[in-house]
C-alpha cells in the first residue's frame, strides 16, 4: 500500500527545497511508526502487569490518548510528498499536460487554504489548553492521572505547519510546469496509472525485505 | 436557507472535489469547512459584517477535530493491525502458510488453488488489510500453479480473490474503522467477521472445485506428500494459529472472562510475530522501513478518519443524517428491498472508489437510516424488521458492507487487487487478471446473498460474547 | 425574533439529560415558540470537547463533568471530592447551587466564555463489580475501577487503579476484564449496561459523586430578550424539580432491577466504611485544599462553603 510514487528531481532550487524537506517530514513519519511500535510494548507491558503481577498500569489510557496524536497525524505531509493520500484519479488519469496541471493545481490550493486554516484551528485549541501562569501550563488534564494534553495538542499544527510548507512546494511545482508547460515536473508527485502505481506499491513490498 | 438544503449542497460539491481527483480526505475536511462557514452565515442572515465571525468559530471548530477525534483509545487498533502485516511478512509466514495449505489440501481437485485459498485466509489472520495480501500470494502462489500447468489468467483471479479475505477475518482495519464511524462495539464486530470470512473462503473453494471437476485442464490435484512432511509443515505457520487464538480470547473467552482489549490482543500478537520476525533475521534496517511502511499507511488512513469527521460535524449541524433517515423510512417499500438497494448502490460506487473512502463518505448518513429502517437502535429482535436487536443489526449490516467494499476489490474498473495482482506479474496484464477473476463474482454474488438470508452465520459468534 | 440553541450532550436520552430536555420544552412553551433549544446527542461535539465548543461559540449550551478535565474547571471539582457526606439528590443540587454561585467558579468559568446555568444531580456513585464481592478495603488493592476525578482519588489512596474508558466504552470493558469494578449512578449502570455485567452492587458504600454542570455561552446568554431570558431563568427551578421527580421513580425501581438482573445486593459494615472515609476523606479534602490554594484559588473558602451549605440543607430537612 505504502510505496512511494515518482517524485522527480534535478538542480533547480524548488528540487533543492523539496529536497531539504524531505528529511524533516520522514522524521516525522518515522516519529509516527516508533510510536506505533511503542504502543506494542505499552500494551504487552499493561496485560502482563495486569494479569500475572495484579499490578494494573496508572494513566494506560491516557498516554495511548496523548500518543495518538503523533501516530495519526505527525506523517501527514510525508504521505502529501508522493501522492500516497487516496483520491478518485479515474478523471485526472486521462489529462495530460497543462490540463492537468491546471487541475492539479488548483487542488492544491484548495488544500492549502484549508490547511492554513485546520493550522490555525489546531493552535487555537492548542492554545486553549496552555497557560503558563499554572502548573506544568497546564489548563487541559487528562482524566486519570491528570497529565496535561497542550503537548498532545500542539502536535497537531506542528504537523500541519509542515504540511503547509509541503503544499507551497507542490503548488509553486504545478503552477511552473501549467506556464512552463512541463511534461515531466520536479518536486511534485507525478500521477501515475493505477496500473503503474500498484506495480510500484508492489515492489515496495518486495524491496523491503 | 434550510440547515437541510445547506447539507445537500455542501455534499454534492464534495461529490464534485472528490470525482475532480482532489485526495478524499482534503475534499471531504474541505467540505464540511466551507459548509460549516455557510452554515454559520446563514445563521447571521448573510450579514456581511459577520462573516468573519462566522469564518473564525468554523475555523476553531474544524481545527479542534483532528486532534479531539484522533485521541481515542479504540482507535489505536488500526496503527497496530496494519503493524501485524508488515512483520507477518518479514517473519516470512506467507511462505510458511502456503507450504502447509500445499502438503495438507492440495490432493482435492484444483488442489493448489484451492490450498491458496486457505493460505490467504491464514495470512487474513495477521494482515489487516488486502492488497497487501494479494500482492505477497502473487509471488509465492501464482509461479507454483503456473509450473503444474494452470491457465495463467485464473491462477491470477484466485490470488485477487483470495486477497480479499483479509478484511473480513480478524484483524481487519475496515472493520475497526466501521465500528467507530457507527459507535459500535469493535470486539463483537471482528468477532462477527471471522465466520463469514471462512464462509467466503469455503464458497471460494468449492467453486475452484466444482470448476476443476467440470473442466480437467484447470488444475489437477497434487499430491504425495507424506504424513512426515505434512507435520514437518505446521511449526512455521503456528505463529499465526497463536494469533488467532490470542485475539479471539481477548475480544470472547468461551471458558471465562475474555483476557482484554481487542487492542491488546493485536498488540500482544503484533509483538509475538516481531519476535518471529527478529528469529527470522529482521534488522533496523529492515524494522525501519516496516515502521515508516506501517506509518505511512496510518497516516493515509487516519487523514481520511478526520478529514471526513469534519464533514460529518458539519453533517451534525446541518441535520442531515435525521433528514435522510426519514427519507429512507417513508418509502413505500419493504425493508430488505431498500437493504438490497442500498447493497447494490455500494457496489456501483465500490466500483470507482476506495474501499475506507467509500464507507467513511457513506455511512453516516447510510447507517443511521438502515437502523432507523430496522425499527432504530434500540429495537428487539421482536419488534424489527430485520429480525434482530439493534445492535446486532448494527454489526450484521457492516459485515455486508464491508463484504460489498472487498468485492469491489475485484470488480473492473478499479478492482485494485487486480492491479496489484497484474503490477507483481511481468506475464500478466490486467485484463487477464479481470478474467481469471470472473467466476469470484459469482463466488461473492452467493456468499452475499447467503449472509442476507441467513443473518445467523454473521450474528453466531458475536450473539456468544453476550 | 426567533431565537434557536444548540446544546451538546452525549450518550442517549436518559435520566441524566431530563432536565436539558425539560428546559427545552418550557422554554419553547412560555414564548410560544420562539426561544427553541435543539438538544444533540453527540451530533455537536465529543463530551471532553464541549467546553471548548462553549469557549468558540459553536453552540450555545452543554454539559460536561468537572472530573472529564480537573485544570479546565479546578473550582467546581470541590463537590466531587470524596465521602463529602451528601446523603440526597436535594442536598446536591443546594451545594452545587452554592457553589455555582462563588465569584471563583464564575470567574473560572467566564475564561472558557461560560456561565454555569444548574447541576445534574447525581446520587452517589456505588460499584458494580464481576466475582466475589469486594466488601473489605484489603480486596480494592490492584482493583481496576472506572471512577473518575475525586472518586478516582478516593480509590486512589486504597491502593486501587483508576482506568476512566468512556462510559459508553464501560459495558465492554468490564466484559473484557479491563477493569473489575465501575463506579456509576443507577441511571448510568442501566443506562451503559453495566448493571448486565455485573454479579454485585456496594449499596451504601457511597464514596461520593461527581459533578456534571449545565453551561450557556456567555454572548448567547447576554444577547436574549428580556422575555426569553426570563423565560429560560425561570425554566430552571422547573426543570430541575422534573429531573428530582424522574430520578426518584427510577430509585424506587432499582431492587426489583437488582434482583431481576440477578444482582447481589452488598451491604458494606460500618466499620469499612468509617475506615476508608478516614484514609481517603479528610487527607483527600486537605489535599485539595492545598493544591488550590497553591494555584491562587481560594480553596479554603470554597471548602467551608460546601460544608456549611450541606449543614444548613441537612437541617433544613
Ligand atoms: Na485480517
Ligand atoms: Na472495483
Amino acid at each position: 500500500m505504502a510505496g512511494s510514487a515518482a517524485v522527480l528531481e534535478d538542480s533547480s532550487l524548488l528540487s533543492r527545497l523539496d529536497r531539504a524537506l524531505l528529511p524533516v517530514e520522514r522524521l516525522c513519519a518515522l516519529l509516527s511508526g516508533i510510536a506505533i511500535f511503542s504502543l506494542m510494548f505499552l500494551a504487552a507491558w499493561s496485560v502482563t502487569g495486569r494479569k500475572f503481577f495484579a499490578s494494573p498500569m496508572a494513566g494506560y489510557v491516557d498516554y495511548i490518548e496523548a500518543a495518538m496524536p503523533i501516530i495519526a497525524i505527525m506523517g501527514v505531509s510525508y504521505v502529501q510528498r508522493d501522492g500516497t493520500h487516496v483520491r478518485m484519479d479515474m478523471l485526472v488519469s486521462a489529462l495530460k499536460g497543462r490540463t492537468l496541471w491546471f487541475f492539479e493545481l488548483v487542488s492544491v490550493l484548495l488544500i492549502l487554504v484549508l490547511i492554513v486554516a485546520l493550522t490555525w484551528g489546531a493552535w487555537e485549541h492548542f492554545a486553549r489548553s496552555f497557560d503558563c501562569a499554572r502548573p506544568l501550563c497546564s489548563r487541559d488534564s487528562s482524566i486519570d492521572v491528570g497529565i496535561p494534553i497542550w503537548p498532545s495538542k500542539l502536535v497537531v499544527p506542528v504537523a500541519f505547519g509542515v504540511l503547509v510548507l509541503r503544499l507551497i512546494l507542490q503548488a509553486w511545482g504545478y503552477g511552473r510546469a501549467l506556464i512552463l508547460g512541463l511534461e515531466n515536473p520536479v518536486a511534485v508527485p507525478l500521477a501515475l496509472t493505477v496500473a503503474e502505481q500498484a506495480r510500484i506499491e508492489a515492489e515496495a513490498l518486495e524491496g523491503s525485505d | 436557507m434550510e440547515p437541510i438544503e445547506i447539507g445537500l449542497w455542501v455534499s454534492g460539491g464534495l461529490l464534485v472535489f472528490v470525482v475532480l481527483g482532489m485526495r478524499v480526505a482534503f475534499a471531504a475536511a474541505l467540505a464540511g469547512f466551507v459548509g460549516l462557514v455557510w452554515l454559520r452565515w446563514n445563521g447571521f442572515d448573510y450579514d456581511p459584517e459577520r462573516f468573519w465571525k462566522a469564518v473564525e468559530i468554523s475555523v476553531k471548530i474544524a481545527g479542534l477535530t483532528p486532534h479531539s477525534k484522533v485521541s481515542a483509545q479504540v482507535l489505536s487498533l488500526i496503527p497496530v493491525f496494519i503493524m501485524i502485516g508488515y512483520m507477518a511478512y518479514h517473519a516470512q509466514l506467507t511462505t510458511a502458510l502456503f507450504t502447509a495449505a500445499k502438503r495438507w489440501i492440495a490432493w482435492v481437485p484444483g488442489g493448489l488453488a484451492v490450498s491458496t485459498v486457505f493460505a490467504t485466509a491464514g495470512f487474513a489472520a495477521v494482515s489487516g488489510a488486502s492488497v497487501a495480501t494479494a500482492a505477497v500470494f502473487a509471488r509465492i502462489a501464482i509461479p507454483e500453479m503456473l509450473k503444474i500447468g494452470y491457465n495463467k489468467q485464473f491462477a491470477a483471479g484466485v490470488v485477487a480473490a483470495g486477497g480479499t479475505l483479509a478484511s473480513l477475518i480478524p484483524p481487519s482495519a475496515i472493520l475497526v474503522i466501521y465500528a467507530i464511524i457507527v459507535e459500535q462495539d469493535v470486539g463483537k464486530l471482528l468477532l462477527a467477521g471471522f465466520l463469514p470470512g471462512m464462509f467466503s473462503a469455503v464458497v471460494y473453494a468449492l467453486l475452484i472445485i466444482g470448476i476443476a471437476v467440470v473442466f480437467k485442464s484447470v488444475g489437477p490435484p497434487v499430491g504425495g506428500f507424506t504424513w512426515r512432511e505434512r507435520f514437518a509443515s505446521l511449526p512455521p505457520a503456528l505463529p499465526i494459529l497463536a494469533v488467532v487464538v490470542i485475539i479471539i480470547f481477548f475480544v470472547y473467552n468461551p471458558f471465562g472472562d475474555a483476557w482484554g482489549t481487542p487492542t491488546e490482543g493485536g498488540a500482544i500478537g503484533a509483538f509475538i510475530i516481531f519476535l518471529m520476525a527478529l528469529y527470522r533475521g529482521m534488522r533496523w534496517k529492515q524494522l525501519k522501513s516496516a515502521l515508516l511502511d506501517t506509518a505511512k499507511l496510518t497516516v493515509m488512513i487516519f487523514s481520511i478518519i478526520w478529514g471526513v469527521l469534519i464533514y460529518v460535524r458539519f453533517l451534525g449541524f446541518a441535520e442531515l443524517p435525521e433528514a435522510f433517515a426519514d427519507w429512507i423510512t417513508g418509502l413505500e417499500m419493504s425493508p430488505m428491498l431498500i437493504l438490497i438497494c442500498i447493497l447494490l448502490a455500494y457496489a456501483v460506487l465500490g466500483m470507482f472508489m476506495d474501499a475506507i473512502g467509500m464507507l467513511l463518505l457513506t455511512l453516516p448518513v447510510v447507517y443511521p437510516a438502515v437502523m432507523a429502517l430496522n425499527g432504530g437502535e434500540l429495537v428487539s429482535a421482536a419488534d424489527s424488521a430485520f429480525g434482530m436487536s439493534g445492535p446486532m443489526c448494527a454489526i450484521w449490516f457492516g459485515i455486508l458492507v464491508v463484504k460489498m467494499a472487498e468485492f469491489c476489490l475485484i470488480t473492473p474498473p478499479i478492482g485494485l487487487n487486480c492491479f496489484v495482482v497484474a503490477g507483481v506479474r511481468d506475464d500478466l496484464t490486467v485484463q487477464d487478471v479481470f478474467k481469471g477473476v470472473t467466476p469470484f463474482f459469482i463466488a461473492d454474488g452467493v456468499t452475499i446473498a447467503l449472509l442476507v438470508a441467513f443473518p445467523g452465520i454473521v450474528l453466531f459468534l458475536p450473539s456468544l460474547a453476550g | 425574533a426567533a431565537t434557536e440553541w444548540n446544546v451538546s450532550v452525549w450518550g442517549k436520552r436518559r435520566a441524566f439529560t431530563e432536565h436539558v430536555e425539560k428546559l427545552a420544552e418550557l422554554v419553547a412553551e412560555k414564548t410560544g415558540g420562539e426561544f427553541t433549544m435543539n438538544v444533540s446527542y453527540g451530533g455537536l461535539s465529543k463530551n471532553r470537547e464541549n467546553l471548548d465548543g462553549i469557549s468558540i461559540g459553536a453552540f450555545e449550551m452543554a454539559q460536561f463533568c468537572a472530573g472529564y478535565h480537573p485544570d479546565k474547571n479546578r473550582v467546581v471539582t470541590v463537590l466531587e471530592l470524596p465521602f463529602l457526606g451528601v446523603e440526597n439528590l436535594d442536598q446536591e443540587v443546594a451545594v452545587a447551587r452554592a457553589v455555582y454561585a462563588h465569584p471563583a467558579a464564575a470567574e473560572e468559568m467566564a475564561q472558557w466564555n461560560a456561565k454555569l446555568l444548574m447541576t445534574s444531580p447525581m446520587p452517589q456513585y456505588n460499584l458494580v463489580g464481576t466475582g466475589e464481592p469486594r466488601d473489605e478495603l484489603a480486596e480494592f488493592e490492584g482493583m481496576r475501577v472506572r471512577a473518575t476525578g475525586g472518586l478516582g482519588e478516593a480509590f486512589k489512596t486504597v491502593g486501587a487503579v483508576p482506568t476512566s474508558v468512556t462510559a459508553t466504552e464501560a459495558y465492554q470493558a468490564m466484559e473484557g476484564g479491563v477493569v473489575d469494578t465501575v463506579a456509576f449512578a443507577q441511571h448510568a449502570h442501566l443506562s451503559f449496561g453495566t448493571i448486565n455485567q455485573a454479579d454485585w452492587w456496594t449499596a451504601n458504600l457511597n464514596p461520593g459523586t461527581v459533578n456534571c454542570p449545565v453551561v450557556v455561552n456567555i454572548d448567547a446568554y447576554e444577547s436574549l430578550s428580556d422575555a426569553h431570558r426570563e423565560a429560560l431563568e425561570s425554566s430552571i427551578p422547573e426543570a430541575i424539580d422534573h429531573y428530582l421527580t424522574n430520578y426518584a421513580a427510577l430509585l424506587e425501581r432499582w431492587d426489583s432491577v437488582l434482583e431481576e438482573k440477578g444482582v447481589q445486593k452488598v451491604e458494606i459494615s460500618p466499620e469499612v466504611i468509617s475506615e476508608f472515609q478516614a484514609i481517603a476523606g479528610k487527607p483527600n479534602h486537605d489535599a485539595w485544599i492545598a493544591e488550590m490554594e497553591g494555584q491562587g484559588l481560594p480553596g479554603q473558602e470554597l471548602y467551608d462553603l460546601v460544608v456549611k451549605t450541606l449543614a444548613e440543607a441537612k437541617g433544613g430537612s
